[in-house]
C-alpha cells in the first residue's frame, strides 16, 4: 500500500527526514513550509495523504485544515508537538482523520498512514458487513455477532458501534458520537458515552482494563479496532 | 432653671386669670366664671404637659378658693360643690397634660425618624455614588461618631485571611486580635443588635474597651457610652452598621471579581510559556526521532550494526523525551493549572493505561482485582491516566522476570482507594516517604520524577497516595474522590 504524501512542517530537519523515511517505505513524498503552499500544493499535486503540523506559522494548522477540506479528498493526519488532547479533539471535529504527537518513529507514522489510505479504500468498496478480529457487525440487517453468537443491543448502543465501525480504526471524539447517536442537545455530557461503551463492551465480553474492540483515546473518545490491527 | 419655668408661668397665669375673674365679677355677675380657669389649664397642659397644669389647676383652685368662695379671704373648703371644682380643675389639668404630651412625643419621634432617614438616604446615596468603597466607609464612620454616646466607630475588613483597619481610624494589634476572633467565630463582644438597634450588653458598663460586631465580610468596632444613648441615637448606629454590613461586601465582591482576573491572566501566560518551551524542547527530538527511525527502514541500507547504533540513539532521544515530558507535565502541576474533572469509571482509566503500555508489559502477568460495580471518580482524566501509567511503569521496572504486577480498587463513601503492586524486592523503610520526591530515584537510569507526578496529582485531586511493602512486594495506595452524583441512566 503506497501513494503520495504531502508533508506541512516548518522545520526543514522534518521535512529532510520525513522525505526520506517515507520514501524508503514506497510513498511518494514533497514537503512544504506553510499553510498557503499546502493548499496550493494538495490542489495542484493531489496527495492522498496530507502530514499536517499544528504549529505551522503564519496560517497555523487549524486554518490550514478548514482550507483543505472542502476542495480535497486526502486523508489528513494532524501532528503535533503538544500533548494536550483539546487540539486532537477540536482537529478531529474539523474533520482530521488522525492524528500523532511529536516526537514519533518511523514506523509508527506509516503504520497510520496506511490505516488512513486502507480506510479511504474500505469507504469506496462500500462493505455491508465490518469485521474486526471475531466481532461481526452486519449494517445491511443490523446484526452484530462475536464469533458467531449474537449479541442484543439496545438501538443506542447498536448506533454508537455502528458509528465506530464505519469509522474503524479512526478516533472519534465523544462530541462527534454524542451529536451523532443522541443529537445536538446530548454534546456535553460525556458520561452518555462512557456509560454505553461500558455496557457494550459487557455485551461484547470486552474487559473494560484490556479492551479488544473498542479503544479509550484518553482526552479524546474511542476508536474501533482497525480489522488489520487484530491477530 | 429652663425646667422651672413652665411652673412659674402657670402660677402667674392662674394668678392673672383670677385677676381677670376679679375685675369682671366687680362690674357684672356672670355665673360659672371659674370656667376660665379651664382654660388655662388646657394651654398649660398642652403646651407643657402635666406638671405645669397640675401646678396651675392647684393655684387656681387655691386662688379661686382664697377670693371668690366665701368665706372670702380664707383657704377653708365648705361645701362638696368647692370640692368637686377642685376635681374637675385636677382632672382637666391630667387628661390635657397627658394627651398633649404624648401628642409631643409622638411628634418629636417622627421627626427624629425623618431626620434619620434623611441622613441614611444622604448616605445611602454618598456611598452608592462613590466608586471607591472606602471613602463611602469613612463618611459612614464620620456619621456615627456624630451620634450621641457613640465616641468611636472603626470597620475592620476581612477578606483572604488579611484582616486590616479600612475606616474610622486607627485600630491597635490587640483590637484587630479580638476582632479577627469575633469575626471567626461570628460572635459580637460587648454589643448586640436587636430590631435593627444596636444595644449594649456589657456586663461592666464603666470597661473602656470597645466593642466589636462582625458583619459579612468584616467587623465594626465601636466605643458606645455607658450613659445609655437615645433609643432613636442607638436605632441609627443600627442602621450604619447594616449599611456598613452591605458597602464592605460590595467591597469583598470587587475585590474578589479583580482577584480571579488576575488569576485567569496569570493562568494563560503560564500555560502560554508552558506550550511555547514544550514546542521549543520538543522539536529538535521530534527530528531527531524521525530522522534516526527513517535511516534504520531495510531499504536504508545500512549494515546490522550500524542499524543496532542508529536504535540505541533513538532509545536515548526517546528517554530525553521522556524526561523533557516530565519535567513539563511537573511544572503544568506546579503552576497549578486547573483540572478537567469529569466522572469517569476507574476500569476505563486502568484499561487505557494498559494499552498504552501493551508492548512494554508483553510477558507480563497483570492481574486486575477491580469490582464491576463501582462508582464512577470524579478526576482528570489524562493526569490520573499518567499516575496509572506511572505506577504501572514502576512496578513493571522492579516485579522480577515472569513477576507479577496487580491493579485493584475499592470504594467507600467518599472516595475510591487504589493501588498498584508488584512481587519485586521491598523498599528500604527510609525511603517509603522519599519515593516521591522530586528527582529521588532507586535507579541509576530513572528521571525520578514519574512517582513525584503521581503524587502531586493525587493531592490536586485531594486524594492522598502513600507506598507500603507487603508480604508479597511494595505497594503503592492512592485516593481519589468520587463523581458526586451517582451517575446511572
Amino acid at each position: 500500500l503506497s501513494g503520495r504524501v504531502l508533508v506541512v512542517d516548518d522545520e526543514v530537519e522534518m521535512q529532510r527526514a520525513l522525505r526520506t523515511g517515507l520514501r524508503y517505505h514506497d510513498f511518494e513524498v514533497r514537503a512544504v513550509g506553510t499553510g498557503e503552499d499546502a493548499v496550493r500544493e494538495a490542489a495542484a499535486w493531489r496527495p492522498d495523504v496530507i502530514l499536517l503540523d499544528l504549529g505551522l506559522p503564519g496560517m497555523d494548522g487549524f486554518a490550514t485544515l478548514r482550507a483543505l477540506r472542502p476542495t480535497t479528498r486526502a486523508g489528513v493526519i494532524v501532528v503535533s508537538v503538544m500533548p494536550g488532547e483539546k487540539d486532537k479533539v477540536r482537529a478531529l471535529d474539523a474533520g482530521a482523520d488522525d492524528y500523532v504527537v511529536k516526537p514519533f518513529g518511523t514506523d509508527e507514522l506509516v503504520a497510520r498512514i496506511r490505516a488512513v489510505l486502507r480506510r479511504q479504500a474500505d469507504v469506496s468498496a462500500g462493505e455491508p458487513v465490518i469485521r474486526t478480529g471475531d466481532l461481526d457487525i452486519d449494517l445491511a440487517r443490523r446484526s452484530v455477532s462475536v464469533g458467531g453468537r449474537v449479541v442484543k443491543l439496545t438501538p443506542t448502543e447498536y448506533e454508537l458501534l455502528r458509528y465506530l465501525a464505519l469509522h474503524a480504526g479512526k478516533p472519534v471524539t465523544h462530541t462527534t458520537l454524542l451529536r451523532q447517536v443522541w443529537g445536538e442537545y446530548a454534546v456535553g455530557d460525556k458520561y452518555n458515552t462512557r456509560y454505553v461503551v461500558a455496557q457494550i463492551r459487557k455485551k461484547l465480553g470486552d474487559d473494560p482494563a484490556n479492551p479488544r474492540y473498542i479503544v479509550n483515546e484518553p482526552g479524546v473518545g474511542y476508536r474501533l479496532t482497525a480489522p488489520d490491527a487484530l491477530g | 432653671m429652663r425646667r422651672l419655668a413652665p411652673y412659674a408661668v402657670a402660677i402667674a397665669g392662674a394668678v392673672a386669670v383670677t385677676a381677670a375673674i376679679g375685675l369682671v365679677s366687680t362690674r357684672f355677675q356672670v355665673p360659672g366664671l371659674s370656667a376660665f380657669y379651664l382654660l388655662l389649664v388646657l394651654w398649660l397642659g398642652a403646651t407643657w404637659g402635666r406638671g405645669p397644669a397640675v401646678a396651675g389647676s392647684i393655684a387656681a383652685f387655691l386662688l379661686y378658693d382664697f377670693y371668690f368662695v366665701p368665706p372670702v379671704g380664707t383657704f377653708t373648703v365648705r361645701g362638696p360643690s368647692e370640692f368637686f371644682e377642685l376635681i374637675v380643675l385636677l382632672a382637666v389639668a391630667l387628661v390635657t397634660g397627658q394627651l398633649a404630651g404624648s401628642l409631643r412625643r409622638t411628634q418629636s419621634a417622627a421627626e427624629a425618624l425623618a431626620a434619620d432617614e434623611r441622613a441614611m438616604y444622604e448616605l445611602a446615596t454618598a456611598a452608592l455614588r462613590s466608586p471607591e468603597v472606602t471613602a463611602a466607609l469613612s463618611l459612614l464612620s464620620e456619621r456615627a461618631v456624630r451620634l450621641n454616646g457613640v465616641s468611636r466607630f472603626a470597620l475592620v475588613a476581612m477578606d483572604f485571611g488579611t484582616t486590616a483597619p479600612l475606616a474610622g481610624g486607627e485600630v491597635s494589634a490587640d483590637e484587630l486580635r479580638q476582632a479577627k476572633w469575633a469575626y471567626e467565630n461570628r460572635r459580637a463582644i460587648g454589643v448586640a443588635v436587636s430590631d435593627g438597634a444596636v444595644k449594649l450588653v456589657r456586663t461592666h458598663p464603666e470597661a473602656a474597651e470597645p466593642a466589636y460586631l462582625p458583619l459579612a465580610s468584616g467587623v465594626a468596632v465601636m466605643k458606645i457610652d455607658a450613659g445609655h444613648p437615645d433609643p432613636s441615637d442607638l436605632r441609627m448606629l443600627g442602621a450604619l452598621v447594616g449599611l456598613a454590613d452591605l458597602l464592605l461586601d460590595r467591597r469583598r465582591a470587587v475585590l474578589e471579581a479583580e482577584r480571579a482576573r488576575g488569576f485567569e491572566a496569570s493562568d494563560r501566560l503560564k500555560a502560554a510559556i508552558l506550550s511555547s518551551l514544550s514546542h521549543e524542547l520538543k522539536s529538535p527530538i521530534a527530528s531527531l526521532r524521525a530522522g534516526l527511525t527513517a535511516l534504520t527502514a531495510p531499504q536504508a541500507g545500512l549494515q546490522p550494526e550500524q542499524q543496532e547504533l542508529l536504535r540505541d540513539l533513538d532509545g536515548q532521544a526517546s528517554r530525553l523525551d521522556r524526561l523533557v515530558g516530565d519535567m513539563l507535565a511537573l511544572s503544568r502541576l506546579e503552576a497549578g493549572l486547573e483540572l478537567e474533572r469529569e466522572p469517569i469509571r476507574f476500569a476505563d482509566l486502568v484499561g487505557t493505561a494498559l494499552h498504552q503500555l501493551r508492548p512494554d508489559l508483553k510477558d507480563r502477568d497483570v492481574t486486575l482485582e477491580i469490582d464491576d460495580d463501582l462508582p464512577p471518580v470524579e478526576v482528570d482524566e489524562l493526569q490520573v491516566g499518567r499516575v496509572l501509567t506511572n505506577l504501572i511503569e514502576n512496578a513493571n521496572e522492579w516485579a522480577p522476570a515472569g513477576g507479577r504486577i496487580a491493579v485493584g480498587a475499592s470504594a467507600s463513601e467518599d472516595r475510591l482507594t487504589a493501588w498498584v503492586e508488584n512481587d519485586g524486592p521491598a523498599i528500604a523503610p527510609n525511603d517509603l516517604d522519599r519515593v516521591f520526591e522530586t528527582f529521588w530515584t532507586r535507579r541509576a537510569r530513572g528521571s525520578g520524577l514519574g512517582l513525584a507526578i503521581a503524587k502531586r496529582v493525587v493531592e490536586a485531586h485531594g486524594g492522598t497516595i502513600r507506598a507500603e511493602n507487603r508480604r508479597r512486594g511494595p505497594r503503592f495506595t492512592f485516593t481519589l474522590p468520587l463523581a458526586r452524583v451517582a451517575a446511572s441512566r
